[in-house]
């Protein structure tokens, strides 16, 4: 029971960062239609980008380690925004109006530009964050000893969840965000500025992929160029979990994956455990298509 | 018409010309096949840095016989369809030897090319068995072997008096291999195999994984694999206040798991390995890694690459005491007549296997201080 | 505007003489790029010619080329016998496979595909059944005997491969010309009207995926032969992407196909020295293409029906 209760333990803290990633993922998806490939490597620039600031800022043993990381966090957040606009701009504006096979390319052509622009700025070997910022007490829970940094983790990732619902179903822009989403000409004729309302998205999205990446860097330490595909991948999954499109179904879908993975590896076998996460998102979308809480994917023929 | 006969011809004498010439004594070449990029880019760096360092100073030096030496350096990316490219070009490009590579599976795609076309290959950091069982005669390693790591890994196991332990691989063939041929010994022996399974390389969280290891309660984790899991698994044991010992094998041998792992957490640590660059005692070695440092501001990152240097080395003197050039000749120098050479790494001879003969394992642990530090 | 026939006359000519110019590295690119070729052709059935968002090839092409090795190194088949077996296996997998997820929406689709080929390469991995050898792969698969006479050359290869090309060219011809072809391109124009026309959108698409994944197993024997060592990490998802873009870029006709080829695994061999750096520019002209060109390089011409011919039938009638 005990393993059973730390692996479900694990598995929440991974799952909100599946979650946070798989959000940019699914309100992407909900105003545009596209999978956004180039939201794992996204997720990567935040973690390398506040590898650079942590360095380049020295912070550590001047102001006190939440702080550095608020301070941090903030200004990645800032930064991975500002490049999410400018690649829906580039990328795949311009590709509004043409099939959506275009744009997946164009998705996956800048996924490939910005994973090696990633290796060329900082090198093939991975980077580690610095250690002396991040506390390293357990709390005792029922037995288990769980890190206080995962605690926090799952913690500032449930908050930033929240907010951004908040900001979704109690704001006027964030009204705006679930009109477009939802039929993007009549949403032009209530005299909704799509562009923005888009442009706002991409900045929101990867924004959060950008949080998401500088926890992962705090928390795991290593962070290399490639983490974006395999994160990225399971993200999506969460997001179709949930059903894509949907905010809530996003955060749940997030979490769930993480628990069956931790628990796939357990009693499963570790080996497989990323083919069990495919498989589950195979298996989700051949019998129920439209993931836990969302929208109609196929088309039956 | 007759005019583009004629042209031909002229084309066709011009090249031959240009090809014989190439061929006449000349610069003696010499291929460097490693991973410049892709995941090992940091081994093959410094490969590259430390072929070439060497190579400088042979020419400084007056060259072999009087031939400079010209060093041609092609990139595997660490992936055999690249390497075998890469051995494709290199084998075109004139060379007689090649050094390379790290990663039995990389190094494995290229050995038949090589072999075709009459090269003789000196593998540096390729340690699985099977490569020196096909009876390749070109191929030759200076690197130790799998088999010789177990028996040392079961050897240290039974010593160090663990009786349950936990076998961890990475589903590479390296890993996959060493874990195999401990598991085949300490089952001989009688000593329990408490927990057999392979972890996903890249990943970052093995929480799951060390959950249930703990679960099969081990007396020692014995993992595998290569240097940036074995950080990770050291930093989130200590986070789960688990203090069980934790070994690796060579794969290990990268000073930047103390920078992942942090260095409470790699403490205590200790892993088999030829000795590391730093520990080398022979006035050779030492000198030349002072040369490396002047250059470089850095010592080797590892020992493999080293072990570069040292088949570098033994290609020149196959060259030079052999008196010829050839592929078939070098192997044939190096595999029957070159008994103990100093090399950077120790005391260097083949068998007809074309293995490196002799002890090379010991034993590392990792002190407080992060330092990599040599059991004697 | 040249005309069909003379620019594969030309070509045809070109791929012939080619490998008398070059050295056995290039000609080996040359294999590579073949290889890749038939490939994409086999993809471009599905993703060309069906419309379906197909970024799995790679699990196709893998369970041929395993096929294709278990049974030369366990059971001693010689490599060229082993061809129809692997495309017939690959083709089954595929029919399993696809069944259930054939009539998912576009972009579902190709993430479902993305899931399969992954599970594929992982299985692979954790040596499945025990047959697949694990991470380490399979290796001493001979290399193929035609008539008697031992491929093991580049330049031997070269001549295989290029054969089989042209083979491909000439029957994906046929079929997008057959009644066959004029299915699946209805379906990829608008699969609810096929459906009201009487098409059985599910069955033509399964058999888009089938017949695909049947020419991917078969190559995979040539890769296998041509390696003599497979491991998982040839088929990965990148290899998919590689696919998938040459006929996206190439623009889904069979010379596009082609140009695709020699674009996408030419290139990067010529720009070696900045091997960094070229990965760089291959997203950033993937994003470039799309924006300027979306409909890929040599996009398929209009289809063209001769009325003289019904007229005259019309006559005799």
């Amino acid at each position: 029971m005990e393993e059973f209760l730390q692996q479900l333990t694990n598995g929440l803290a991974v799952g909100g960062i599946y979650a946070l990633i798989a959000l940019g993922y699914t309100m992407v998806y909900g105003v545009l239609k596209l999978i956004n490939f180039a939201h794992g490597d996204l997720f990567t620039i935040g973690a390398y980008l506040g590898f650079t600031v942590f360095a380049a800022l020295g912070l550590s043993g001047h102001v006190s380690g939440a702080v550095a990381v608020l301070l941090v966090t903030t200004m990645v957040m800032g930064l991975v925004a500002l490049i999410g606009y400018l690649l829906e701009r580039v990328a795949y504006r311009p590709l509004r109006s043409s099939s959506r096979l275009s744009a997946v390319v164009s998705a996956l052509g800048a996924s490939i530009f910005f994973q090696n622009a990633v290796m060329l700025i900082y090198g093939a070997k991975f980077q580690v964050y610095p250690n002396d910022i991040r506390p390293t007490m357990a709390v005792s829970f029922f037995g288990m000893d769980i890190p206080l940094v995962r605690i926090m983790m799952f913690g500032a990732s449930v908050a930033l969840m929240l907010l951004l619902h908040f900001f979704i179903h109690r704001t006027r822009t964030g009204t705006a965000i679930r009109a477009v989403a939802i039929d993007q000409g009549a949403a032009k004729l209530m005299g909704i500025d799509v562009n923005r309302v888009i442009a706002l998205v991409f900045m929101i999205g990867p924004a959060l992929g950008g949080a998401a990446g500088v926890m992962v860097g705090l928390y795991y330490g290593q962070i290399d160029f490639t983490m974006g595909w395999v994160y990225g991948l399971k993200a999506f999954t969460a997001a179709i979990l949930g059903g894509i499109g949907n905010i809530p179904g996003a955060m749940v879908g997030g979490l769930l994956l993480g628990v069956i993975e931790a628990l796939g590896a357990a009693y499963i076998s570790i080996a497989w455990k990323d083919a069990i996460a495919f498989l589950v998102l195979i298996l989700i979308l051949i019998i129920r298509p439209t993931g836990l809480l969302g929208e109609r994917v196929a088309d039956k023929i | 018409m007759k005019g583009v006969v004629r042209l031909l011809a002229v084309c066709m004498v011009t090249s031959l010309l240009m090809a014989a010439t190439a061929f006449a004594a000349g610069p003696v070449r010499v291929g460097l096949m490693c991973p410049l990029t892709g995941k090992w880019a940091s081994e093959g760096q410094d490969m590259r840095n430390i072929v070439e360092l060497l190579a400088e100073e042979v020419n400084k030096a007056g060259g072999i016989n009087g031939n400079k030496v010209e060093l041609i350096v092609e990139d595997d990316g660490g992936d055999p369809r690249t390497a075998a490219l890469a051995a494709q070009k290199l084998s075109t490009s004139g060379v007689t030897a090649v050094i390379g590579t790290y990663g039995s599976a990389v190094t494995e795609a290229s050995q038949n090319i090589y072999d075709e076309a009459g090269i003789a290959q000196i593998a540096t950091g390729s340690t699985n068995v099977r490569l020196t069982e096909k009876g390749l005669k070109l191929f030759l390693r200076t690197c130790p072997r799998d088999d010789e790591q177990g028996r040392v890994a079961a050897k240290v196991i039974k010593s160090k008096g663990y009786k349950a332990v936990a076998l961890l691989h990475d589903n590479s063939s390296y890993a996959k291999g060493l874990a195999d041929e401990t598991k085949a010994l300490l089952d001989k022996d009688g000593t329990k195999i408490v927990f057999y399974d392979a972890l996903t390389p890249g990943e970052r969280d093995y929480t799951a994984i060390l959950t249930k290891l703990k679960a099969a309660n081990p007396d020692i984790i014995f993992f595998t694999g290569y240097y940036p899991e074995v950080g990770m698994l050291l930093r989130q044991k200590v986070e789960m206040k688990w203090n069980v010992p934790m070994m690796g094998g060579d794969a290990a041998n990268n000073l930047d798991l103390v920078k992942i792992a942090g260095k409470p957490a790699a403490k205590g640590y200790f892993f088999l390995s030829p000795p590391v660059p730093q520990d080398f005692d022979t006035a050779e070695a030492k000198a030349f890694l002072a040369a490396y440092k002047a250059k470089h501001n850095a010592l080797p990152n590892s020992v493999w690459s080293v072990l570069a240097g040292d088949a570098f080395k033994v290609i020149v003197e196959a060259v030079q005491k052999g008196g010829k050039a050839d592929g078939a000749s070098i192997a044939t120098y190096l595999k029957t007549q070159l008994k103990n050479y100093p090399g950077l790494s120790g005391q260097i001879s083949f068998n007809e296997k074309g293995d490196r003969v002799g002890d090379l394992y010991r034993v590392y642990d990792v002190n407080a201080e992060g330092e990599f530090v040599l059991q004697r | 505007m040249i005309s069909r026939k003379a620019s594969y006359a030309g070509l045809a000519v070109l791929i012939a003489v080619l490998p008398l110019f070059l050295d056995p590295y290039w000609t080996d690119v040359c294999v590579s790029i073949g290889l890749y070729a038939v490939l994409a052709l086999s993809l471009n059935l599905i993703l060309g010619q069906a419309g379906l968002f197909h970024m799995g090839h790679a699990a196709f092409y893998a369970v041929g080329a395993y096929t294709a090795a278990i049974l030369n190194t366990v059971y001693h088949v010689p490599v060229l016998w082993t061809m129809p077996v692997a495309g017939l296996l690959a083709a089954l997998f595929a029919l399993v496979v696809a069944r259930p997820i054939i009539h998912l929406r576009g972009d579902y689709l190709l993430i479902v595909t993305i899931g399969i080929v992954e599970i594929v390469r992982i299985a692979l991995i954790n040596n499945v059944f025990g047959i697949t050898g694990g991470a380490n792969g399979i290796f001493g698969i001979s290399r193929p005997m035609l008539f008697g006479y031992k491929i093991s050359k580049p330049i031997q290869f070269y001549y295989l491969i290029w054969t089989w090309v042209a083979i491909s060219i000439l029957l994906f011809r046929r079929l997008e010309c057959s009644r066959f072809g004029r299915a699946l391109n209805y379906i990829k124009e608008d699969d609810v009207a096929a459906e009201g026309s009487g098409v059985d959108t599910a069955y033509y698409k399964l058999a888009a995926f089938v017949l695909g994944a049947l020419w991917a197993g078969m190559t995979g024997t040539f890769y296998a032969a041509k390696m003599t060592i497979i491991s998982p990490e040839s088929f990965s998802f990148w290899e998919s992407v590689v696919l998938f873009a040459i006929v996206i870029l190439g623009g889904g006709s069979n010379r596009g196909v082609l140009l695709g080829a020699f674009l996408l695994i030419g290139l990067p061999e010529l720009f070696r020295d900045f091997a960094s750096a070229r990965m760089l520019i291959f997203g950033l002209a993937m994003v470039v293409m799309m924006i300027f060109r979306p409909q890929g390089m040599l996009p398929p011409l209009p289809r063209k029906y001769r009325i003289d011919n019904l007229l005259r039938t019309k006559e005799a009638a």
